[in-house]
């Protein structure tokens, strides 16, 4: 078979999905509180869970991620941008959108995640969506 | 393809020539004219990108032109997957282990 072609012209990056024993509610609140948020995400968290307010975690490698609430609609979906605070690297916070949706399954809550790049006129500067992500991928083999 | 990419984006200079490309195609002359090193210097780093599969090339007559491709994109997506199942799978452990556990399975009988 013939090397696969990525799909063309789909801003999606990542689309994943997870089951989880746990009803929305507590799913949620593992999603907005800072003090969740540590236990998962990264080692120090901040949230402000309305739309334009900043969400900003530091991973365990010193990496800050950061990024502004778009949508919040409790206990079912989150919307927030995503980019890396340093500019040496490169992915522009408001370069990525990262989408989650909550549904209640048999099982628990399923959780979506989608991560979006934002084109050029929908990033919050210009055209750093492809050097956002490309310097930090080249940073990882620096 | 992967270490390909990985190397071509090493270079910074290829990086910013990779970013004046996200916005639309362009020809050979007008990348190397906004950047300050010599016009053979901008045609390596250009096939570099080639042959890494960020950017491709098409011929009009003596000009080349070049936009960046969308499958170049993998590397990104590849790591952006990754990391996003390791933090999904850490969500489930701390949300699983706050979930109230016996109702669920007295429910299910």
């Amino acid at each position: 078979m013939a090397e696969p072609e990525a799909p063309v012209d789909t801003p999606v990056l990542v689309e994943r999905e997870i089951v989880i024993a746990a009803p929305p509610d507590v799913v949620w609140v593992c999603w907005t509180d800072p003090a969740r948020l540590v236990k998962w995400m990264g080692r120090t968290a901040a949230i402000e869970l309305v739309p334009g307010g900043p969400i900003r975690v530091e991973y365990a490698n010193g990496a800050v991620m950061l990024g502004a609430i778009v949508e919040v609609d409790a206990p079912r979906r989150l919307v927030f941008t995503w980019g890396w605070e340093d500019p040496d690297e490169a992915v522009r916070p408001g370069a990525s959108r990262v989408e989650v949706d909550l549904d209640v399954v048999p099982d628990g809550t399923r959780v979506a995640l989608r991560h979006l790049r934002l084109s050029a006129t929908e990033a919050a500067g210009h055209a750093e969506g492809w050097d956002y992500f490309l310097g930090r991928l080249a940073d990882a083999v620096a | 393809m992967i270490d390909q990419a990985f190397h071509a984006l090493a270079e910074p200079r290829r990086r910013a020539i990779l970013r004046t490309l996200a916005d639309g195609e362009l020809a050979a002359g007008e990348i190397a004219a906004r950047f300050d090193v010599t016009r053979p210097a901008i045609s390596q780093h250009l096939g570099v990108l080639r042959e890494a599969g960020l950017v491709e090339e098409r011929r009009e007559g003596t000009r080349r032109w070049y936009r960046t491709r969308e499958a170049g994109l993998e590397p990104v997506r590849a790591w952006l997957d990754a990391f996003w199942s390791d933090r999904l799978e850490a969500l489930k452990m701390v949300a699983e282990a706050e979930a109230p556990r016996a109702p669920l399975e007295e429910d299910r009988g």
